[in-house]
């Protein structure tokens, strides 16, 4: 998938050049073109004037940030203690059921990625899945695919 | 209209409080993650659609407040009506048009709303008298789920910013530091520093350039206090901070908020916003000559960005790889400049310390850990949410007098606390006061206040397995005893999950721990090994049943369980429309069978069966 | 000064210096892998522990990175003992798991006992120990074409994508630096190979030996403000053509004086 650089640079271009701003800025990328491209790394490199591979160490080391393009829909399954206590396993043993694929991975028609984020804070109401950034709390495991394609 | 003077101050203040007053009934909707997660921002739009339309008396849609979380999360979504303090738990939006009908207009309750108390089967009209209420203390917590985070004029109205006039009325930095000091506050993110010295230190390093740094990274699983007050009472932490920027003399300061944490991003941005355009930040903080402001700074994802110096670096635009701490990073923190760097719930603490005196505060909690703290209550406990209690307080009473017990009244077996570097305590341990130094001499700690209650169908060597896979993917991988040491402990736990480990194994196990202990580089990896050490200690029986008798007594362990269904089968199928592997079979209304060989021990079948028809042996 | 005392025997040491530094000066011998004079210490291999404590410390003793940690005065500091070698043993233990053919590794282990690592191995494990000289090195000469990627168990030193990093000019600063032999290299006829990346070496106009990279050349006339010819030879014949010049121009100035 290429990616053109213009409009990777527009979006750059929303923050001020200053180094503090690195992680923002490859937020607001990923916000707009749902992964990070390969351009971004050059660009926000040039942009900040710090080398490429400080870039690209930090869109690695940072696991909010997704290299490899990702589906329409992305469904988030917290694995914080107290959903993993009250059955998130289940949760994706049936998406997996359901979808075909695990955390991490995209369906080949592109339609929805899977991730695991680890706490998201809406521990009362475990277990949690996020659709697309929109939270569903008790989330019984017979539930789960129908909600991941609602969404 | 920029609030320039004290005077200013106290004359919007009593504005404020007026126009509060003028609103006759208050009908506050509770916003917070759990609630929100049950849909509450729809009730909330419901109400303020019908009495767009509707004309009442003395309910505008000024009454209708959305809040941050008002604590009893397991009953969410919520809607409490004060002054009366009606509350109604478990709102949909369809009853909403029933509240309005009835409830504001002729001031009748709905009974299917009300709380009963499952134990004692009271039935509460009034949300202060609810046990998991009553026996709270609000400071941190005081204005989250009673005040509009949106609003300033809110905060204004219930005192905000005065504790500030306070100090920039009549009082020097370092009396501010000694107040600080005096009332014996503890940092609130886990480690339990001094707040006093730590402001102290960084007051006297010299140095043209001092930076206030607030933790918002809260990346304990389990944890949601600080996310509670970003959301539901921003601008106490922004009190706090300019206070603290005062006394150790700084002009710039960050909060660091973690990438989970989208909403409270919003609402602290608001908050920022909504001061600078009143003067509250900037230059000449309320005439005072103070210049002070501040900026979000995000995480990307990573809980290693919850140590001190990791976070830094973060801040800095660069990866988060903690450095040694023998120099401190008070002294040597942000571009090497001393820095204090104080958790979410230690900045909402300090406007209170100021208005109401250390002597105050110190009078609270116990001798070496004054005040409050905040907890969230998760996991197999029937009264999940967000309280707040004095120091001293007994693990019991927080599990069964505030949180009502162990869920579907089940047997309690542990509460995990203090996060990844925390432990877990059983039952013969319920009786420990919870404190900084009670809960780490007794093999856990305090933590950031996350508290997960298990039962006898979770296991802990699980548990421990569980949390040395967080913590090995969260590991910043910079120094070999925690990237290569939790790695190799993680997967000799999981052999012992497997069914596959040794005697040996264990001893590897216990010996590798103490390296990885002593010779990490960071908290993350010297506090590693805990949820093994802490699991072992207190729960050795298990771990030996599944290394002598593979054998896994919560029945949570895939390799070394079966399940089965029995006689109460009443044929539903709902079992076999989950089943991962297509191990079920059978017809409607017929006994159903499972495959022993085919099933993978998913535990979807066990989920959804509502007449316990399936054992696990 | 600042007195201190380690192993028993009281020493003293400058102002700011770290521990190792006074430890190596006194000849006692401690490993310290990622720490190399060059570069700034980063206590990631943390064998350089030492335990350390004070006399008002009440017996409480405290184990830091030796290469990181300033002289005080008053400190009292042990090198060797039961803990520490169960430390160094560990984590050497843990190295040769994942890196079971490193000779560098194998031969460190020994002095501790070690035959074999007590973990499962990761049989196609390479030599790489993270001790982060390479990507240190990198960055002081002004280059960072390396770094650091990923996390945890999957951290990997490599240019961006794993791919030819586009800053390197392959001037094998990396290679040489690190202890373990992991960076590897080959020059071939005119080309160099490192990290994936082809570079042309120079040749000496005179002799017809190969010097350095082109890239790694044009880096330094820029950044020493180097004459753009300055590479056109290579050192000996450089050194030749000086000598000559010198001679002449002696000559010259005696036939001058004459």
């Amino acid at each position: 998938m290429i990616i053109d650089t213009q409009s990777i640079k527009k979006v750059i271009g929303k923050s001020v050049p200053d180094r503090g701003q690195l992680i923002m800025i490859l937020q607001n990328i990923q916000q707009e073109f749902h992964y990070l491209p390969k351009e971004s790394i050059k660009a926000v490199s040039e942009y900040l004037n710090i080398p490429q591979s400080t870039v690209y160490s930090a869109a690695t080391f940072y696991k909010s940030f997704s290299l490899i393009p990702r589906g329409e829909n992305i469904i988030k399954v917290c694995k914080g203690t107290a959903c993993h206590v009250k059955g998130a396993d289940l949760i994706i043993d049936q998406l997996d059921a359901a979808l075909g694929i695990r955390p991490g991975q995209t369906t080949e028609d592109m339609k929805y990625t899977i991730e695991v984020v680890n706490c998201v804070g809406a521990c009362a109401m475990a277990p949690v899945m996020i659709v697309n950034n929109k939270y569903f709390g008790e989330v019984k495991c017979n539930r789960a695919a129908r909600i991941a394609k609602k969404g | 209209m920029k609030i320039d003077t004290i005077s200013k101050l106290d004359k919007w203040r009593k504005e404020c409080h007026k126009k509060q007053l003028a609103i006759k009934t208050k009908v506050l909707v509770c916003l917070g993650p759990g609630c929100l997660a049950g849909g509450s921002d729809q009730i909330y739009e419901e109400f303020l659609k019908i009495l767009e339309k509707k004309n009442i008396d003395n309910i505008s849609v000024e009454s209708i407040k959305k809040t941050g979380c008002h604590g009893f999360c397991a009953r969410g979504p919520l809607v409490v009506i004060e002054p009366q303090g009606i509350f109604y738990s478990k709102v949909k939006k369809t009853d909403v048009a029933e509240i309005i009908e009835k409830t504001l207009l002729k001031g009748e309750l709905i009974d299917k709303l009300l709380y009963k108390d499952p134990g004692t089967g009271t039935t509460y009209t009034e949300w202060r008298k609810i046990p998991f209420y009553e026996r709270q203390q609000k400071i941190a917590l005081r204005n989250v789920g009673q005040i509009d985070p949106d609003a300033i004029e809110d905060y204004i109205a219930v005192g905000g910013y005065a504790a500030l006039a306070k100090v920039l009325k009549g009082m020097r930095p370092a009396e501010v530091i000694e107040q600080l000091t005096k009332s014996g506050l503890r940092g609130r993110g886990g480690a339990g520093f001094l707040t006093g010295r730590k402001w102290a230190t960084c007051a006297k390093a010299e140095s043209d350039i001092r930076y206030v740094l607030c933790n918002g990274d809260e990346g304990d699983p389990g944890a949601f206090m600080d996310r509670c007050i970003m959301e539901g009472d921003p601008h106490t932490v922004l009190e706090g901070m300019i206070i603290c920027a005062f006394a150790v003399g700084s002009t710039e300061g960050y909060i660091y908020v973690r990438e989970e944490y989208p909403l409270a991003v919003v609402n602290l941005q608001k908050a920022i916003d909504e001061a600078r355009n009143y003067g509250l930040l900037g230059d000449d903080i309320l005439g005072s000559g103070l210049c002070f402001d501040v900026k979000i700074s995000k995480g990307g994802g990573a809980f290693v960005c919850g140590e001190s110096s990791a976070l830094m670096k973060s801040v800095a635009g660069e990866i988060g790889e903690p450095r040694a701490k023998y120099v401190r990073s008070v002294l040597k923190g942000l571009h090497d400049k001393p820095t204090v760097l104080n958790n979410v719930e230690s900045f909402a603490n300090i406007p209170v310390i100021i208005e109401k005196g250390a002597d105050w505060f110190a009078s609270i909690g116990t001798k070496k850990s004054t005040g409050t703290k905040a907890f969230s209550l998760a996991g197999k406990i029937r009264n999940t949410g967000l309280i707040e209690v004095p120091m001293g307080i007994t693990l019991r009473e927080i599990i069964y007098d505030i949180g009502g017990g162990v869920l579907d009244n089940r047997e309690f077996k542990a509460v995990q606390t203090g996060g990844p570097s925390g432990g877990c305590l059983p039952a013969a341990k319920l009786d420990l006061q919870v404190d900084f130094d009670t809960l780490t001499e007794n093999g856990s700690m305090m933590g950031s206040g996350g508290m997960v209650v298990m039962d006898d169908q979770n296991c802990m060597v699980d548990v421990a397995r569980y949390f040395l896979n967080f913590l090995v993917e969260e590991s910043c991988g910079k120094c070999v005893p925690c990237r290569e040491g939790l790695y190799q402990l993680h997967n000799l736990c999981k052999k012992i999950c497997d069914g596959e480990a040794t005697d040996d194994d264990l001893r590897l196990m216990e010996d590798l721990s103490r390296t990885i202990v002593s010779a990490s580089l960071c908290g993350l990896g010297q506090s590693g090994p805990n949820p093994f050490l802490s699991t072992i200690m207190y729960f050795r029986d298990e771990y030996m049943a599944h290394i002598r008798d593979k054998k896994c007594p919560g029945g949570v362990c895939k390799s070394l369980i079966t399940y089965r269904i029995n006689a109460d089968c009443d044929g539903c199928m709902a079992c076999l429309t989950v089943c991962t592997s297509d191990a079920i079979t059978g017809e409607k209304k017929k006994r159903h069978v499972i495959d022993e060989i085919k099933c993978n021990r998913c535990g979807a079948c066990y989920a959804v069966c509502n007449v316990n028809a399936i054992d696990i042996i | 000064m600042v007195n201190l005392q380690i192993n028993g025997k009281n020493v003293q040491a400058r102002e700011g210096e770290m521990l190792l530094a006074v430890i190596k000066r006194l000849g006692i011998n401690i490993p310290a892998q990622c720490q190399h004079e060059a570069i700034e210490p980063t206590g990631n291999c943390r064998l350089c522990m030492v335990e350390i404590t004070r006399e008002d410390w009440g017996g409480w003793k405290k184990c830091v990175t030796s290469c990181l940690y300033p002289v005080e005065e008053g400190l009292i500091v042990e090198t060797h003992n039961d803990k520490l070698f169960e430390i160094r043993k560990t984590i050497l233990d843990l190295q040769l798991a994942r890196s079971p053919h490193s000779e560098y590794l194998q031969k460190m282990a020994e002095e501790y006992g070690l035959e074999k690592s007590s973990y499962p191995v990761e049989p196609d494990g390479d030599n790489c120990i993270m001790c982060y000289a390479c990507t240190r090195i990198c960055e002081l000469l002004g280059k960072s074409a390396i770094s650091p990627t990923q996390r945890g168990h999957n951290k990997i030193i490599a240019g961006p994508f794993g791919e030819a990093p586009p800053d390197c000019i392959g001037c094998l600063s990396c290679a040489h630096i690190c202890p373990t032999d992991h960076i590897k290299w080959n020059d071939e006829g005119d080309i160099r190979t490192i990290w994936n990346k082809n570079f042309n070496l120079i040749t000496c106009k005179k002799c017809g030996g190969k010097t350095i990279t082109r890239e790694f050349a044009d880096y330094l006339i820029e950044k020493r403000s180097l004459p753009p010819a300055y590479f056109d030879l290579c050192d000996k014949c450089k050194r030749h053509e000086t000598a000559i010049k010198m001679g002449s121009l002696v000559i010259k100035a005696r036939e001058a004086a004459i």
